[in-house]
């Protein structure tokens, strides 16, 4: 039983935590903010350079063949340094590719992806709001040649970078998958912008969108479960996000506390904004143990696995919304300021709150599995 | 990152199952007597003390397969060890600050339960601020003449033996002048009165010292060394037991999912009450972290780290989650969830004191958590000062000193 990190992972940690410091400081955060494709392609080259786009994908295609451990140790860096681009769409995208793809459609994208030269995002989430793939609206009939996909996808991220789009619709024989070309006739991308302005969505609306035969991933109408695996794996991506931007925003505030000064005294040392912020550690601490207790329990394909993503998602949802909102009040008006960089991870756990499923969602998840 | 269990540790929870299984008392103990006899035979197999270096008749295993052993008994809902608080941190107290004297005669029979031991540290003027205490311990050449009263004495009338914190010096700054002594609570001068608490028995006493009398010889440490020496210490209270402790949780929660199938609102079990849900789900989560958080906890002590100002998060959690969870359950339970006598819908849980009874009995239990050993406002001053590193906060006795 070790719940520590190895030195593989802790060197992994700390080269991302340095390499984040340096290319991903908030001034540049807030370059790509008026940025129409909101990310920056040499960082996206240098992430590849680094490894951390086939970091789960296995050797043969380029990548390091690691687990979700290692992928949640650098989603928390990513989501301390609010990292603006589709780093986490396109590993899920790749790691349902690599989960269910024929030969020929790895080898066309999982390649691509560790080198860099490709993004790609999934589309979860259909009309009606629903993460359960059961639930899913968008249609797939069949056609001369194929395919044809009509129906609505709401707030795809980063679908307007992506040269690949993972398209689940509900065809005859039941939920399934599609690869499908971003440039498709009858395919329309509508960027929306929430709060946050380095997290970008997608609406994808589809009017008979031409999809080829060998478009389908894995087995028509057999979607369901690896849908529902993504949903989990992207909640326990997400959680790791929220829990690096609650990190970033904690000490933020501790170090306002020890130097801002009022009544001649360092805030920090009054009581009020002590115990905030020590109220404060403890939740980032147990979102840390939520974290990585799913992750590891995805990865050893334990049988509580299911259930630890679901408590990972709602309690590090509730978590960072606590912690990061609670950093803009021990700051107080600076806090709520444009030009201060607070905000920024402030909104970036807040756009992950509903992703993946909400912690409503994941709560009824819980008590699906225990209360059977 | 590896949280499976180690193939000897996994043998060792088998064997411990097992044991327990054969051993279990059938019926409830309700002698003082036969909680001896069980505790004894707990230590026999090698379950109490597991910590305790072999030379103090301990067993010198790891933390994780005390942990074990914590999480089975609260498995099949075992009758606790007693002496908690001897053997748990005033033995250890005594291994770290002790003399060899000291040793030889108190330890073995604290792991035995041979003695029973309290703690005598707060007051009724002296609770957070603990370093105010009154109950004077003056030097009369070979022993202390103590007089005072301590409150909030946990096993006081079954105790033989307390570990006291006395003034021994009213000259200098309130925290230099306090001795750590260990008292025979069997004498004439020391007169324990229980205590009465909110959920009707009385677990804790008040203890009142007149001309009682301490050997020096049972000084730990030096004169005056008493507030260091209780600072090493109080850390040993928080924090223990935590895998224990989520699994009598646990074992609550299908308790109450138990209950939610069988009462009903509105003519509909609660369970597939939208609402309820929400709850059920809310308290699930959160004891699912905690769950974690004690693995976090356990595997930095298998490694040697001592958790130090740390344990203050895990007590500051594990107590203040408990408060969120009793009230969650009984929000949930309605009226039912205020009976103090079990019912068929529900059977009785385990408190974290270790009382058995309703959701009721825990649920008022918990309200103990956040303000012993530290209250929960006392451990976020601990965090923020010593794990955070914020500035200590300008107070009058300070200023003072």
């Amino acid at each position: 039983m070790d719940f520590s990190f190895s030195s593989d992972q802790l060197l992994l940690k700390n080269s991302a935590r340095a390499f984040l410091d340096e290319h991903c400081k908030p001034t540049a955060v807030r370059l790509l903010w008026d940025d129409p494709r909101g990310e920056s392609d040499t960082m996206w080259k240098e992430m590849a350079q680094l490894g951390w786009l086939g970091l789960s994908l296995p050797e043969v295609y380029g990548g390091s063949g690691l687990g979700m451990v290692e992928s949640a140790i650098l989603l928390e860096e990513l989501g301390r340094a609010a990292y603006p681009g589709p780093y986490w769409p396109t590993v899920l995208a790749a790691a349902a590719i690599e989960a269910a793809g024929a030969d020929a459609q790895k080898k066309r994208w999982l390649s691509a992806i560790a080198t860099g030269d490709a993004r790609a995002t999934l589309a979860l989430l259909d009309a009606d709001l629903d993460w359960d793939p059961a639930a899913m609206t968008a249609r797939a009939e069949k056609a001369p040649r194929g395919w044809a996909l009509s129906g609505t996808k709401r707030f795809v991220p980063w679908a307007h970078v992506a040269n690949v789009l993972l398209i689940p619709a509900r065809a005859l024989e039941g939920p399934t998958l599609f690869l499908v070309d971003p440039s498709a006739a009858g395919l329309k991308l509508s960027p929306v912008q929430g709060m946050d302005l380095s997290t970008r969505w997608v609406q994808i609306d589809m009017d008979k969108v031409p999809a080829a035969a060998d478009a389908v991933l894995g087995t028509p109408g057999q979607a369901a479960p690896l849908l529902s695996s993504l949903v989990r794996r992207g909640a326990v991506g997400a959680a790791a996000e929220m829990l690096g931007a609650s990190r970033r925003c904690l000490d933020m505030a501790v170090g306002y506390a020890k130097v801002r000064e009022q009544f001649g005294q360092p805030i920090g040392s009054f009581q009020a904004i002590r115990h905030k912020c020590a109220e404060m550690l403890l939740e980032v601490e147990n979102s840390h143990s939520a974290v990585y207790y799913a992750a590891w329990a995805l990865d050893a394909k334990a049988e509580d696995g299911e259930l630890a993503a679901s408590v990972a998602k709602a309690y590090v949802g509730d978590a960072a919304r606590k912690v990061c909102g609670e950093a803009i009040q021990v700051h107080g008006g600076i806090g709520f300021t444009w030009e201060y960089d607070l905000h920024i991870y402030f909104k970036r756990a807040k756009a992950l709150e509903p992703m993946y499923g909400d912690a409503d969602y994941h709560r009824e998840q819980i008590v699906r599995r225990v209360a059977r | 990152m590896d949280l499976n269990y180690a193939p000897e540790d996994r043998e060792f929870r088998a064997t411990t199952r097992r044991w327990l299984e054969t051993n279990v008392p059938k019926h409830d103990l309700k002698t003082l007597d036969e909680r001896k006899a069980w505790h004894r035979k707990l230590y026999e197999a090698g379950y109490v003390g597991m910590l305790w270096p072999k030379e103090y008749g301990g067993w010198g295993t790891t933390p994780m397969r005390q942990a074990i052993v914590q999480d089975e008994m609260a498995r099949v809902s075992a009758p606790p060890t007693i002496n908690g608080l001897g053997i748990g941190f005033i033995g250890p107290t005594i291994i770290v600050h002790g003399t060899e004297a000291q040793k030889q005669r108190y330890l073995k029979k604290i792991l035995t339960a041979e003695e029973i031991w309290c703690q005598l540290y707060s007051e009724p003027n002296a609770g957070s601020d603990l370093a105010s205490l009154k109950t004077r311990a003056e030097d009369q050449g070979d022993h202390f003449v103590v007089n005072g009263q301590k409150i909030w004495t946990s096993s006081g009338p079954i105790a033989d033996w307390g570990i006291l914190l006395a003034r021994t010096d009213s000259k200098v700054a309130k925290h230099r002048g306090i001795s750590c002594v260990l008292l025979n609570m069997r004498q004439p001068g020391v007169e324990v009165r229980p205590l009465k608490q909110i959920t009707g028995s009385s677990l804790f006493s008040e203890v009142f010292m007149t001309n009682a009398r301490a050997e020096k010889s049972d000084l730990i440490g030096n004169v005056n060394q008493g507030w260091e020496i209780a600072q090493t210490t109080l850390g040993f209270e928080r924090g223990g037991n935590s895998l224990g402790r989520v699994t009598r949780y646990t074992t609550a929660f299908n308790q109450l999912v138990k209950a939610t199938k069988e009462l009903k609102r509105g003519g509909r079990p609660l369970i597939e009450d939208g609402a309820v849900r929400a709850r059920m789900g809310r308290i699930y989560a959160d004891l699912e972290v905690q769950r974690y958080a004690a693995l976090r906890v356990l595997s930095a002590l298998q490694k040697g780290d001592a958790p130090g100002s740390a344990s203050s998060i895990t007590k500051l959690s594990y107590t203040e989650f408990e408060k969120r969870y009793y009230e969650l359950a009984l929000a949930i339970l309605g009226p039912f969830g205020h009976l103090m006598v079990a019912r068929e819908e529900f059977e009785e849980v385990d408190s974290s004191s270790g009382e058995p009874g309703t959701f009721a009995t825990a649920f008022l239990w918990s309200r103990a958590g956040t303000i012993y050993s530290g209250s929960s406002e006392i451990q976020k001053n601990i965090i923020g000062e010593r794990v955070l590193g914020l500035p200590k906060e300008v107070r009058a006795d300070r200023l003072k000193a």
